[in-house]
């Protein structure tokens, strides 16, 4: 499979092309995804739907909507309805032009099939409309998204946002809204609410294939009316759906029926026999092509300052996919950050916001990249490993290739590791291993260390057992609540494990405390994994949001040695944001808090020498007092980790 | 079937999906320590629409904020 970029008239697009190893027929694919989460949590199941059909000799083009994953930036305020049909019917081009198919099948997931059946009004040749849980009525769609808002604001605090930083793009663009970290403009709600799929949508000669959610089969009536209709048309409700787009993505699972069917779908519009069932137990995944003449120019802050995005394939026993995001012509220091998976999140990140920071640090001078660990996103999976390894054991490994690959393709003196979540653990265990970075980002991690087969939920016991008592303490005193416990609504149980827990964490901590200071170095320490990288000349900084689990055990495993870690060991907490810090007013604050520990410094290098380091954007010098004042790492204050406000930003 | 069961019913259904840890499900429970998160939520509110045959979330302004206002959201909306 190749990844490029193409023109969509005004505009560039992220595209991969999955090409069939032998005989080609004439027909092709375009894959049509669905938006926001579903998108990212869906990835890997739309790679399978198109490399199946590559199998099968059929082409199939996976593209970016603009605004979306790999794609330039939208204006905030366009209709991306409209944008995103006319980006479908340009990938349709862009498929036909590169393959000769004449015949198109249209693959659309959730939103993506309510584009898929925008689109083919406008196209020609379409031989097939192929949807899952199809979005059939905008508005009743948009009604989902606003509970799944609502849900997401309950209890959270106001913040306020930094515009330098992205800002609060609800507040800046009245009626746009934010759905789990991915916007939708006031036009593109207008466009969408009265939209609906209807059978005078398919395509003269089309055929519908329907994968329905078995769970909630909203799709029945419609392959109903497309059959009396007359309108060739295959339904099926199948289990999966959820488990492809719904779930944390570590916990997605490609839904192989689903696959199936579309094997047979395309199978009936090439006229052979189907295929007989279970032949889409594995799909194998297909080299990966990168590079070429493969470049996008982004627009930067003045005309001559455009960025250069480049997808680029490295490794040798995988083979590694990343997108590098390269500063305007001319730069003269070299530096770099590698932004390691979040998860299972392909290389885009949650809310797409390594695409957004990779962006804003290429204009600060930064090379930046955004990479896949083997077996996530757009990487090969290793001979032998799953697909959608949250902790790939040789996650090392792909962090080096990945060194490797931008010191010696851009002579980078000065390498960051930044990751949310695991990607912030894989960063803490690249500069422990020794790895040759010089600074590690870590954006709430939840556990600093793992072993394979832990179930990835495995820090939320600590978590109980670190907050639990206090709660309990609160409520010894209340009648309901002994009422709860003594009526079994409350595990006794439960408070026993979580207090037994407490017991032993607590004895863990002052046992290594005491180890440490008779300098006797136990295994999986955390703290003195954290003095050997600071002192190393490594700077490390945690950023959490309020309440994090990570505040917690960065206090226990790290315990005493936290007051010992000096200037090069900074932490924040920032108020209002979720785990994947999904609102844009907290994400800003996230990005200044990065942008500023990025370049804060001196930066020494791990061979002793301080680094060239000149800042693109450098930071007045109040603001930048004002940050590092609120710092704080354990030795500055009674209390063990404070609580940093938003508004002291 | 009561609306009460179907929701709890719900609740427990999505969870065991996402695999996430639900809290015993009480009147006084707040949502936002249920274990679930908001996507999970918005899963509960399509299919309880499927299976009730109303959206009671389609005209209001905030989340409940616990379990049984959740539930009361169903039980005192109009048929």
């Amino acid at each position: 499979m190749e990844s490029f970029y193409f023109s969509a008239g005004d505009h560039d697009l992220f595209a991969w092309l999955h090409e069939p190893a032998g005989r080609q027929a004439n027909l092709g694919v375009v894959v049509c995804k669905p938006f926001g989460f579903e998108s990212l949590c869906g990835h890997l199941s739309l790679r399978k739907f198109a490399e199946a059909a590559a199998a099968l000799g059929v082409p199939a083009l996976r593209v970016d909507y603009l605004g979306t994953g790999d794609s330039p930036e939208i204006e905030p305020q366009a209709d991306q309805i409209d944008i995103w049909t006319r980006d479908v019917v340009a990938a349709v081009a862009e498929l036909r032009r590169r393959t000769g198919v004449e015949r198109v099948c249209l693959v659309g997931v959730r939103l993506g099939a309510l584009l898929a059946a925008r689109a083919a009004r406008e196209l020609e040749g379409v031989a097939g409309l192929f949807v899952v849980a199809p979005v059939l009525n905008g508005k009743r769609y948009l009604t989902e998204l606003r509970t799944t808002r609502l849900a997401a604001l309950m209890g959270v605090p106001d913040v306020v946002a930094d515009p330098r930083f992205g800002g609060d793009i609800e507040a800046a663009n009245p009626g746009l809204m934010e759905f789990t970290g991915y916007p939708l403009s006031a036009a593109s709600i207008a466009t969408l609410t009265p939209l609906k799929i209807t059978p005078a949508d398919t395509p003269a000669g089309a055929q519908w294939s329907i994968v329905d959610r078995a769970d909630l089969p909203l799709a029945k009536d419609f392959g109903a009316s497309l059959a009396a209709a007359g309108v060739p048309t295959g339904y099926t409700a199948l289990p999966g759906f959820v488990e492809m787009c719904l779930v944390s993505p570590q916990y997605s699972v490609v839904p192989l029926p689903m696959v199936q069917v579309l094997r047979e779908f395309l199978q009936g519009l090439l006229g052979a026999a189907p295929l007989p069932a279970g032949g889409a137990e594995r799909v194998p995944k297909s080299a990966i092509r990168g590079e070429g003449g493969a470049v996008v120019s982004l627009p930067g802050d003045s005309a001559d300052s455009r960025l250069t995005e480049r997808p680029v394939c490295f490794g040798t026993e995988a083979q590694l996919f990343g997108i590098v995001t390269e500063p305007a012509q001319g730069e003269a220091n070299r530096r770099a950050v590698i932004f390691p998976n979040t998860g299972t999140d392909f290389h885009m990140g949650a809310s797409r916001m390594y695409v957004t920071l990779a962006r804003m640090w290429a204009r600060r001078g930064y090379v930046v990249l955004r990479m896949d660990f083997a077996g996530i996103g757009d990487s090969n999976t290793r001979p032998g490993r799953p697909d959608n390894d949250l902790f790939p054991p040789a996650a090392l490994d792909d962090l080096r290739a990945g060194l490797k690959f931008i010191r010696d393709r851009y002579g980078v003196q000065e390498v960051t590791l930044c990751g949310l979540c695991s990607g912030g653990y894989h960063s803490l265990r690249a500069a422990a291993a020794g790895l040759d970075v010089q600074r590690i980002l870590m954006v709430n991690p939840q556990n600093f260390f793992w072993k394979e087969g832990s179930p990835p939920d495995e820090g939320w016991k600590v978590s109980e057992a670190v907050r639990n008592p206090g709660i309990y303490r609160q409520k010894v005193g209340s009648l309901r609540a002994w009422k709860r416990l003594l009526t079994g609504e409350v595990s006794l149980w439960r408070i026993a494990r979580v207090y037994t827990l407490r017991a032993l964490l607590s004895l863990e901590l002052f046992l290594r405390d005491a180890a440490r200071s008779l300098h006797i170095r136990l295994p999986q320490d955390l703290g003195w994994e954290l003095e050997d990288i600071t002192r190393r000349g490594i700077h490390v900084a945690f950023v959490f949001s309020a309440g994090e689990l990570g505040i917690s055990l960065l206090k226990l495993q790290a315990g005493s040695s936290l007051r010992r870690l000096g200037d090069r060991f900074r932490m924040h907490v920032i108020e209002g944001a979720d785990h994947t810090f999904s609102r844009s007013a907290a994400r800003s604050l996230m990005a200044k808090t990065l942008t500023q520990e990025l370049t804060a410094g001196p930066a020494v290098s791990s061979t002793g020498d301080t680094a060239n380091r000149s800042v693109g954007d450098s930071l007045r010098p109040k603001e930048f007092q004002l940050f590092t004042g609120m710092v704080h790492a354990e030795s500055t204050s009674k209390n063990a980790l404070q609580r940093t406000s938003s508004s002291e930003y | 079937m009561s609306v009460r069961v179907t929701v709890q019913s719900m609740f427990e259904l999505v969870a065991k999906e996402q695999k996430r840890q639900l809290l015993p499900l009480t009147d006084d429970m707040l949502l936002l320590n249920s274990g679930l998160d908001s996507l999970s939520l918005a899963l509960i509110v399509a299919r309880l629409e499927d299976s009730v045959g109303f959206d009671p979330f389609a005209t209001i302004e905030r989340f409940p904020v616990t379990f049984g206002d959740f539930v009361k959201l169903y039980e005192n909306h109009p048929q």
